[in-house]
């Protein structure tokens, strides 16, 4: 297209936005670096913040958390989702409203309404049954309920990809149903697996209400460490701890990216 | 068994026993009214290149993957090699496919795909390196072993597809029009060397095609179906020069139909006029069509002996090198003629030039 | 012919392989979200209808006594404070969404006729951002906004705000953050609607109209209506229900129903007018996503914008 005054404008404003979509994370990552305790000036560069981190065991002990509520609602939901994925692809002839509005359910409600309605739940059936009182257990039962629909998409999506015939010719060359889900299905699927896989890896990384509401006093993540710390007051430790969170979710993302396209493109 | 077999334990057309196919009152719909098959009854012999052929949604593909195993029939039986394998599932039927797509696994090299049926069989790593490596020669794909199937061209493809179910030996292969895809060279040349396949390894093939010529070119015998019957079985001048009925002939192509409006023993009456056949119809054929294939058809300036004898005016010409097509008016009704190039004289549009029609050429059909 | 040509369809008592095949792959996430989701909404609308108890915990009888609540009746009588929480919800909702709308057009716009290698970027470079954890994405918001920063001088300097004061805590950063949250929401599916645009179509307009903003009005926008309606509910919904920025960034006098819900099951203790506040939200939820099939059908197009 020409350029016009018009698409000029268009540009610096782009770029205008850029900056605004990026600032707040680049001072974040400026100020973890700053040797002076201060938001309102840069005094110099120093890992003081980061070095004091390391002495810190409650924000050891949130990190583990994090990665332990992460990985294992990961892999639950990356198993459950496969299967309504794989379900949703091979019985898409059928009438599946029902399936397709219960999958989107999790990702249309408000995550406030998911958070204490869930916490409710947990709470009434700690003191009647005295079973799922909250836990990092009732943590990743929340967790893994917002992730299976993100994996069933993926997987289902996958599917729709791929060349319906690949089935029969499995079957054709003497693959029993057993050997078809070792030798066909998964490794076609590695790549969207992967992804999923980090998908739900960095969604479990970045809620914060739902986590919020289902942990226990124990259970406190990395956010909900982060928004006690803050709460408290803020300090610029808060900044390094953030910055590693931004740099680990980035790499998670990017993996994810990167293994749906591949996925997609074999 | 060494694979392919050598000349001397299996003799050119060798055959193995054990792939006699039967099927008998196969019926099969879809959905609500959609009849894919009603009623086939079919002998396939052992060692046979047998091909179903037939316009799209004839059920010629059905049929194939009742075969496979891919589709369960909603009623009769199906044998191979006198074993019921009507609900036999896919992966324990001695049957092997090529498929249109090829449906090649994107994820395993051609190496891979070529050795998966016989992975999933058990077969031992040595013997299997050792059949691929076999087949690979056999088929000419040796320096693509290593390659990924994303890398192949159409042809490639197509021949990874065949080796990968040739290599498992199985009774019957069948083939889903696997040269559809390729462009009209490729596919001639893979058409000569399917059937060189076929008759050195002594397999049962069964091709679908909807391709008239593809089917005469490699079949031992063709079916024609049409609408989920079997119209006509028979070797491939069988089913061109006497086809049963007027969608048979049709289907063959480079035919003229008539209506019949008088029969009087040998004596024939349609609107092109009245012709002789070379013996009655038969008391109870349902004759209602007169058949004259187009390049029995000689065009001169003077009746032919002992021919039927008609007159007409060149319409059209199409020239096509090996040969001419003809559109000619005889008593104002048209007539497609073809003669083979042998370097006479072409008739030019207007011409008026003799039809002469051998009695035996003159066929009556069912309508 | 004795037989019929096609013998009855053998009876089943059994569901088919098929079904059960359906049924044994679907079955563990179904069973999960009916347990761990459905069920849990479904007792917390049923807990809207309770009572209060002492401890804040739902008893009987069913009453109406949180609406009422919610609507300001208490035992000290009537009082704004909960009205005024919900209008703001609904004031800072509808602000943001009309912002985000005005700043996603123009970016949307202007990556669907960015060169094509670069517009996968360009969305990714929209989106990365909102991979961040929202609390983190507040408090950059707050390093921003806070007293004695750049900004927050800025502002002192033209007087909008007072001496040693800072950007942050107010009505304006919340609005700030809901934009700075749901920006990507919007840019996508207006994306996606730009994306379908014929490129000759605007040129078209740009002749006919020669003003770009008359070619927009006339040729452009009546089409990108399926994308902004989606964009508009992936906005508004969440925007609605927001907890952490107002939190955070907004204090005491700019609360939204987010906080006001969450309070009645930390601090508060009162679970019915939680639950009452919790199920407006879902209301307000299924209302968006209804009005958006009604309208995208009527659009066209609109099955696939959802998500």
């Amino acid at each position: 297209m020409k350029r016009t005054p018009f698409t000029r404008g268009l540009s610096v404003f782009w770029w205008l936005m850029i900056a605004f979509l990026y600032l707040p994370l680049g001072v974040i990552v400026l100020y973890s670096f700053n040797s002076a305790n201060s938001a309102a000036f840069f005094a110099g560069f120093s890992l003081r913040w980061y070095e004091r981190l390391l002495g810190n065991d409650q924000l050891l002990t949130a990190l583990g958390n994090t990665l332990a509520l992460g990985v294992a609602s990961s892999v639950i939901a990356l198993v459950i989702g496969t299967l309504i994925g794989y379900g949703m692809y091979r019985h898409r002839g059928r009438k599946l409203g029902w399936l397709v509005a219960l999958i989107y359910l999790p990702i249309v409600m408000p995550d406030i309404v998911f958070g204490i309605s869930e916490m409710a739940f947990f709470i009434t059936m700690d003191r009647e049954f005295g079973i799922l009182g909250p836990s990092l257990a009732t943590m990743i039962i929340a967790h893994v309920t917002f992730q299976i629909p993100f994996v069933a998409l993926i997987v289902y999506s996958r599917f729709v990809g791929l060349d319906p015939t690949l089935f029969e010719a499995a079957k054709d060359l003497y693959a029993s149903p057993a050997q078809r889900a070792r030798h066909f299905l998964l490794p076609t699927l590695k790549p969207s697996l992967i992804a999923a896989f980090f998908l739900a890896f960095t969604l479990s990384i970045d809620d914060f209400v739902i986590s919020f509401f289902t942990a226990g006093p124990e259970n406190a993540t990395l956010p909900i460490y982060i928004w006690g710390a803050i709460r408290r007051g803020v300090s610029p430790e808060i900044n390094a701890i953030a910055t590693l969170m931004i740099l680990t979710v980035a790499i998670a993302a990017v993996i994810s990216l990167l293994f749906n396209k591949e996925g997609r493109r074999s | 068994m060494t694979f392919p077999p050598s000349a001397a334990t299996a003799p050119q057309g060798a055959v193995r026993d054990a792939s006699t196919i039967t099927l008998s009152g196969l019926r099969k719909r879809f959905g609500g009214d959609a009849v894919a098959l009603d009623g086939v009854d079919l002998t396939i012999r052992a060692g046979e290149f047998f091909t179903l052929l037939g316009p799209s949604g004839c059920g010629k593909t059905t049929l194939l993957r009742i075969l496979a195993g891919l589709e369960a029939p909603d009623d009769g039986t199906l044998t191979i090699g006198g074993r019921d394998v009507t609900t036999t599932a896919p992966h324990l039927r001695s049957v092997n496919t090529v498929f249109q797509s090829y449906a090649l696994f994107p994820h395993l090299s051609v190496r891979e795909n070529i050795a998966f049926g016989l992975r999933m069989k058990g077969v031992p790593v040595d013997e299997r390196r050792r059949r691929v490596d076999h087949i690979a020669e056999f088929i000419k794909l040796g320096a693509l072993l290593d390659r990924g199937v994303n890398q192949l061209s159409g042809g490639q493809r197509q021949r990874v597809a065949l080796a990968r179910a040739l290599v498992c030996e199985p009774d019957v292969l069948l083939l889903d029009e696997p040269l559809s895809a390729l462009d009209a060279g490729l596919r001639t040349q893979l058409q000569v060397e399917l059937q060189r396949t076929q008759k050195r390894l002594g397999m049962t093939f069964v091709f679908v095609t909807h391709d008239q010529d593809e089917a005469m070119v490699m079949s031992d015998r063709i079916a024609v179906l049409d609408n989920g019957v079997i119209q006509q079985v028979g070797a491939p001048h069988e089913v061109y020069e006497r086809p049963v009925n007027a969608f048979v002939a049709k289907f063959m192509g480079h035919v003229n139909l008539f209506a019949i409006e008088q029969l009087d023993h040998t004596r024939v009456v349609t609107a092109l006029g009245t012709l002789t056949m070379d013996k009655p119809l038969e008391e109870n054929a349902r004759a209602g069509m007169l058949l004259i294939r187009q390049e029995v058809i000689e065009l001169g300036h003077a009746v032919s002996e002992g021919y039927n004898g008609l007159e007409g005016v060149v319409k059209e010409r199409h020239y096509r090198g090996s040969r001419i097509e003809y559109r000619l008016e005889v008593n104002g009704v048209t007539l497609m003629a073809t003669a083979g190039n042998l370097g006479q004289r072409l008739y030019a549009v207007g011409d008026t030039v003799t039809v002469s029609i051998h009695p035996e050429d003159v066929v009556g059909l069912d309508a | 012919m004795a037989q019929p040509p096609y013998p009855p369809a053998r009876q089943r008592r059994t569901l088919s392989p098929d079904t059960r095949h359906l049924l044994w792959s679907v079955a563990p996430g179904v069973v999960w979200i009916v347990i761990f989701l459905v069920l849990p909404s479904l007792y917390l609308i049923g807990v809207a209808f309770m009572t209060n108890g002492p401890y804040g915990q739902p008893q009987m009888p069913l009453s109406l006594e949180s609406f009422r609540q919610l609507a300001g009746f208490g035992f000290l009588g009537w009082s704004p404070g909960n009205l005024y929480t919900l209008l703001r919800s609904l004031w800072q909702t509808v602000i943001a969404t009309g912002l985000v709308i005005l700043i996603a057009y123009p970016l949307a716009y202007h990556i669907s006729i960015s060169p094509r290698q670069w517009r996968a970027i360009m969305l990714l470079a929209v989106v990365v951002p909102s991979w961040t954890n929202q609390v983190i994405r507040a408090f950059g918001w707050m390093n921003l906004l806070s007293p004695g920063t750049p900004l927050s001088q800025v502002a002192q300097f033209f007087g909008l705000i007072g001496p040693n004061m800072g950007l942050y805590p107010s009505n304006f950063a919340v609005t700030l953050g809901l934009i700075y949250n749901f920006l990507p929401f919007m840019v996508l599916p207006l994306y996606a609607a730009f994306e379908k645009l014929d490129a000759g179509l605007i040129e078209a307009a740009r002749d006919l109209y020669a003003s770009p903003v008359r070619a927009f009005w006339h040729a452009v926008f009546p089409q990108t209506l399926s994308g902004l309606l989606a964009g508009t509910v992936l906005v508004s919904i969440p925007a609605f229900g927001m907890y952490v920025v107002p939190e955070l960034l907004g204090g005491g006098r700019a609360m939204m129903l987010g906080s006001l819900v969450a309070g009645q099951f930390s601090g508060g203790s009162n679970w019915p007018l939680g639950a009452a506040g919790a199920l407006i939200m879902l209301l307000a939820t299924l209302g968006g996503l209804y009005a958006m099939r009604k309208v995208g059908r009527r659009l066209g197009g609109g099955e696939e914008v959802v998500i």
